[in-house]
């Protein structure tokens, strides 16, 4: 029976529904000391001194950590992906409410958070920046000075640069806009925001950091063990083997915990104090840990009179907090689809990634699409709107097609944007009456489609290791965090050598054994990893093939692979190592215009349509229908696929209707699940979640990534859903019930007054 | 958290003696759910935490007194409530506002007397007792007295619990005919902290409504009656225009606070529009 | 949190501008300020205490008068650290005077901050007791004219 195409279920589903899965939270190990942070309480200022006297004398207390201590044994305490900006501990400066000063060890977790009650600091407050738009223009400056981290060449010239909040700009020309926006019979400018939002993973970060006789064990609950490795190494000032990094199964990730998290603290401790030390975060420190870019997207449209787009500008800033974690990478990967997917001949794009003293943001479930997806589906709404053309026609009319050139110069194949949009609107009943009520109670629908270019490129590399007994082992050091890595690797494995594919064991990354593996990010494991996986199967098929040729047996005889291995070895003795990478072919981006003829090996596209009913005495809005339809290529576990899309979808839906971080004086004021609520089973409407068929060419056995997919449209699906029923646009996300009754009321001409 | 005391009396007078000191470090722990939210907060520290769940026996129980009255030992859970015989027989207000409460995990620790004595105005169940009438006995070591619970509370977090005194019961006179329905709204998630909670009764007099009881939460200081709202609903068909006109009045009558959930001025338009949705619902009630 | 009003008082300008000028008036018109001990020119330290039921606050606050232009502008600020607790507590405050009649118009704003545990999860419970704290202050402020209007509070 093949196995890739197998609806089958998650390898480890007994193990977490039986309490038997393993985390890290459940490591005990002898003499672990548990670490709780002391984090700053101003949003930026110098650190002019910490006094740890109280808590180091606390009884049960072992040590008091501060970077003084760090600066010890790392002379440089910087880390990050992109630039190497933020410290383990702050050292003269603190850029945020909630950035970690100090740490406590102690056996007793709760001697250690009394312990930390007892710490002070004091700073000289400096003003503070938080909102996007104003950090470019301030003269307020989180940093002194860029710290480029020289893994991404197109940052190297950034080094040193000062008296700027701008991590990143990322310029694009197609065509010629300005002209042909001058032209155009229609122009239409808007501007639009989103909020910051949390993960909300519910396994918050962890981290245990064990000194070895080789050097350090770190395990933790990490998306990129082996950038983890290096980071650490890096630091330490030791050679990568010395650093062994282990991750059992995540409770969540959704780009939470990618790069260097906790670890680089935990690791530090550990080699201080000579024993294990455990950080775990509670839910309250993940507000202070990584978040989702707030943005603002100011996005002009020149159209022709029959509905077709002529030139696009795009001028979007990100807001990165007061560290750069990914977000120069959001920046800039996202920012090259800022025009959505739309044939537009002449596009100027503009992106900002800026600093500003709020937790720091960085990858999350969409890397940048939704925010420009919200902005650029609204807006194309209004277009439609403004031409008395229907939206599904609209589209119709502009949606890129196979062989089309996107904004970068990169012509698009097997991206099935009209076959989702069709899909979308069938499934929709788009072309059939709808009535919009008549009473308080107001309908509409709305739809809308995103893209994404995946990373590249990228390295990964797999081994499928067969054992004498016939088995298989895959180490891969792809993550599975609960969107089903290891179930879909293992039935690759399994297509390829012909066996079920729950007997594959798939080794959980340990970079001692584990290779090379970007990161599990971005939607890119079933396209880079699985091609990886492929290939390494197919190596080990192939190698077990010539076993077979080298004990005499003829071609196409079907001896088990246990057989091979007696003929062979004499006994059950005997490995035989398949290895695959994968790195796929790439052109970078033209500094000047951001142009590139090949800046993707695959898109991710995804289609919205929602019907609503609008209370307009209160501005509830109830989601009555969903329709999520994506393009994932040929998926090799289809119910997997299928709540991919669904979670997807209901994450969005909390960051569309329910989530916002708020921000007082610098503070998070919800920083807390009993205020910052996240959908639960109540919150889910009707969902009709699907792929279309498709088929990603390069991808294994047609496959490409989803898991960011279901994202894209749902934002602006509603937001146009509810201009639909009530007649009112809303800029801003979230969008809850008492922002569109204000909405409502102040098109009424009787607006409600002012929020204090 | 910082270390505390824990004691678990195993009588009443043991657990009044605990309490007495008059210290307010000192704090009695029913469920726990709403004060372990307060300490994770960082707003409560105790010094002693006295635990009441030993007192089930003496402070469980729903029963029918001679006079058709519901005592409810004040240990009782909600969930116990939610599901009790004598409740869907005669209150099914109570069963339908505690299927919103909160949600299932916290109902099977919360007790009645403890959501009652928090004085948090963002709960449930203290407007809705109130409207509905009922009475609170409070013991301390040496005192007994009963209060109603529309008169418990004083102020944000504020009741008129001295230290030392505990809720042991609450007795809810029947409805004897009334509708009555309690309107909860959230303003963010559906399982969520009310936003807005309106809890009324009335009776009928032919078309007319008469004896109205408006009790409002959650967006005010604390549990708040409206009079002007029952003196406006009064002796009026319960119609489009009459509802209108009496949210209007209650809008201007309710002292509204801006919180998370929402603006004060947003909580008006709710507050004006819930009278009706309200009335409308205990109409649909009305068949217990 | 920001918050803002005016209240008037029956005395001249000039002597208005004398008491609030002076931090320890300021101080002793907040209810809960004890220990009051001068650390510098126009600059105070203080135990603050207040609760709301059963859940009872210390701060341990500097208040300090930053400003005070003749005739009519005083700016002051409070920073203060919660006793036993990670956090932080700073306001600052701006009040003009102007004359009506044989009254004075005390016209102020203060924006208050609160970082730490006590402004993400506590804020609720702290907000209601700003709001009472502005209450009582503008009453003891406007108390301590209604006396023979010769400064020195406690």
């Amino acid at each position: 029976m093949t196995q890739v195409g197998r609806a089958m279920p998650r390898l480890e589903a007994r193990a977490k529904v039986s309490g038997k899965a393993e985390y890290t939270h459940n490591l005990r190990l002898p003499g672990m000391l548990t670490c709780k942070i002391f984090r700053s309480t101003v949003p930026h200022g110098k650190l002019l001194s910490v006094d740890t006297a109280a808590a180091s004398a606390l009884a049960g207390v072992h040590r008091v950590i501060t970077a003084n201590d760090i600066l010890q044994i790392v002379p440089e305490p910087y880390y990050g992906p992109a630039f190497h900006d933020q410290p383990i501990l702050a050292v003269d400066k603190v850029r945020y409410v909630g950035e970690p000063v100090a740490a406590v060890l102690a056996d007793d977790p709760h001697i250690a958070e009394q312990a930390v009650q007892l710490i002070s600091a004091t700073y000289e407050e400096l003003p503070a920046v938080y909102d996007e738009t104003e950090a470019l223009k301030t003269d307020v400056y989180v940093h002194e000075t860029l710290k480029p981290a020289g893994t991404f060449a197109d940052l190297k010239h950034l080094a040193g640069m000062k008296n700027t909040n701008v991590a990143l700009e990322f310029h694009l020309r197609h065509g010629d806009p300005d002209t042909a926006m001058a032209s155009a019979d229609v122009v239409l400018e808007h501007t639009f925001k989103t909020q910051q939002c949390l993960h909300v993973p519910f396994e918050p970060s962890v981290s245990v950091a064990e000194p070895t006789d080789a050097g350090l064990t770190i395990h933790t609950s990490t998306q990129t063990p082996s950038f983890v490795r290096m980071e650490i190494a890096r630091l330490l000032g030791w050679p990568d083997n010395r650093v062994r990094v282990k991750v059992p199964l995540l409770g969540g990730g959704f780009g939470a915990k990618v790069y260097v998290k906790m670890e680089a603290l935990a690791a530090v401790c550990a080699v201080l104090v000579r024993r294990p030390v455990k950080v775990a975060l509670t839910m309250e420190e993940q507000f202070y840990l990584i978040t989702k870019h707030p943005t603002t997207f100011h996005i002009r449209s020149g159209v022709s009179k029959d509905g077709k787009i002529l030139a696009r500008e795009c001028n979007v800033m990100w807001n990165g907090g007061a560290y750069a974690d990914i977000g120069p990478r959001v920046t800039q990967k996202s920012g090259f689809t800022a025009p959505g997917p739309y044939d537009i001949e002449n596009v100027k794009i503009d992106s900002f990634e800026l600093y500003t003293n709020r937790t720091p943001a960085g990858a999350l479930r969409g890397f940048g699409i939704p925010q420009l997806v919200w902005a650029y589906e609204c807006h194309t709404d209004l277009i439609a709107r403004e031409l008395g053309i229907d939206p599904v026609e609209f589209r119709r009319k502009n949606v890129l097609r196979e062989g089309r050139q996107q904004a970068t110069g990169t012509p698009m194949h097997d991206a099935a944007i009209e076959v989702v949009l069709e899909t979308l609107a069938m499934r929709m009943n788009w072309a059939a009456p709808f009535d919009r009520g008549t009473g308080p109670v107001k309908r509409g629908r709305g739809i809308a489609i995103g893209f994404k270019a995946s990373i590249s490129p990228t390295t990964s590399v797999a081994i499928v290791n067969v054992s004498a007994d016939g088995t298989a082992s895959l180490q891969m050091s792809t993550v599975d965090m609960g969107q089903g890595s290891d179930t879909a690797m293992a039935q690759i494995v399994a297509d390829v050598l012909a066996m079920n594919a729950e007997s594959v064991r798939v080794v959980h990354p340990d970079t001692d054994v584990t290779p090379y593996d970007m990161g599990t990010l971005g939607s890119r494991s079933m396209f880079h990893m699985g091609n990886a996986v492929r290939l390494a199967a197919e190596d080990a098929r192939s190698k077990l093939q010539a076993l077979a040729r080298e004990v005499d047996l003829p071609e196409g005889s079907n001896v088990p692979y246990q057989e091979l291995f007696v003929r062979r070895y004499g006994m059950k003795a005997g490995n035989v190592v398949g290895v695959g990478s994968y790195i796929p072919s790439y052109t970078p981006p033209d500094k000047s215009n951001g142009q590139s003829s090949n800046v993707t090996p695959f898109w991710m596209i995804g289609g919205t349509g929602v019907e609503v009913e609008v209370d307009t005495e209160t501005g509830h809005v109830k989601v009555t229908k969903l329709v999520n339809i994506i393009d994932g290529g040929k998926p090799v576990n289809p119910s997997i696929a299928r709540t991919q899309i669904s979670g997807a979808t209901v994450m969005q839906l909390g960051f569309t209707s329910l989530e916002k971080m708020n921000l007082d004086g610098g503070q998070v004021t919800n920083a807390s699940l009993a205020d910052y609520k996240v959908p639960g089973i109540y919150d889910i409407p009707p969902m009709d979640v699907d792929m279309v068929d498709a088929e990603q060419t390069n991808g294994p056995f047609g496959a490409k990534g989803i898991g960011e997919s279901g994202t894209f449209g749902v934002s602006p699906a509603i937001a146009n859903a509810i201009h639909d029923a009530v007649g009112v646009r809303i800029w801003e996300l979230p969008l809850t019930p008492e922002v569109v009754l204000r909405a409502i009321r102040t098109a009424e001409g009787r607006p409600l007054a002012a929020a204090e | 958290m910082i270390g505390f005391d824990w004691a678990e009396p195993e009588s009443l007078p043991e657990a009044l003696a605990l309490l007495g000191e008059g210290d307010p470090s000192v704090r009695p722990i029913a469920g726990g759910t709403a004060l372990m939210l307060m300490m994770k907060a960082g707003v409560f520290q105790p010094s002693r935490l006295v635990s009441l769940h030993r007192l089930g026996s003496e402070l469980c129980g729903i029963q029918e007194n001679a006079l058709g009255e519901l005592e409810i030992g004040a240990m009782t859970t909600l969930t116990e409530l939610q599901h009790a015989p004598a409740i869907a027989k005669s209150f099914r207000v109570v069963r339908q506002a505690l299927v919103r409460l909160s949600n299932p995990r916290v109902r099977n620790v919360a007790r009645v007397g403890g959501a009652l004595a928090h004085g948090d105005p963002h709960m449930d169940l203290p407007p809705l007792l109130a409207m509905l009438g009922a009475r609170a006995v409070i013991r301390g070591l040496k005192t007994m007295r009963e209060i109603a619970v529309e008169d418990l509370y004083t102020g944000y977090y504020e009741t008129v619990l001295e230290p030392g005194e505990l809720i042991t019961k609450v007795t809810v006179p029947p409805l004897s005919g009334r509708k009555a329905a309690y309107a909860k709204v959230t303003a963010r998630a559906v399982e969520d902290w009310p936003a807005l909670g309106v809890a009324l009764s009335f009776a009928m007099d032919g078309d007319a409504v008469k004896e109205a009881k408006v009790v409002i939460s959650a967006a005010t200081e604390k549990v708040t009656r409206l009079p002007e709202t029952e003196k406006a609903l009064a002796g009026k068909p319960a119609d489009a225009e009459a509802l209108k006109s009496a949210g209007e009045v209650a809008a201007g009558e309710a002292s509204l606070l801006s919180d998370a959930q929402g603006s004060a001025a947003y909580k008006r338009e709710l507050l004006r529009v819930y009278i009706g949705r309200a009335v409308r619902q205990a109409l649909s009630n009305s068949h217990h | 949190m920001k918050f803002s009003g005016e209240l008037a008082v029956a005395a001249p300008l000039s002597e208005v501008f004398d008491r609030i000028r002076d931090a320890r008036i300021f101080a002793s018109c907040i209810n809960g300020v004890s220990n009051l001990e001068e650390i510098g020119p126009d600059k105070y330290s203080a135990l603050f205490e207040t609760k709301v039921a059963f859940m009872k606050f210390k701060f341990q606050v500097e208040v300090e008068m930053t400003k005070a232009e003749r005739p009519n502008l005083i700016e002051g600020k409070i920073e203060g650290k919660p006793l036993g607790i990670v956090g932080r507590l700073n306001a600052t405050s701006s009040t003009t005077l102007a004359e009506r009649g044989n009254e004075t118009v005390i016209s102020y704003d203060v924006e208050a901050n609160l970082t730490g545990k006590l402004g993400s999860l506590g804020r609720p419970v702290l907000n209601a007791k700003a709001k009472e704290m502005e209450k009582q202050f503008m009453a003891n402020l406007q108390a301590s004219f209604a006396t023979d209007g010769k400064g020195g509070a406690a």
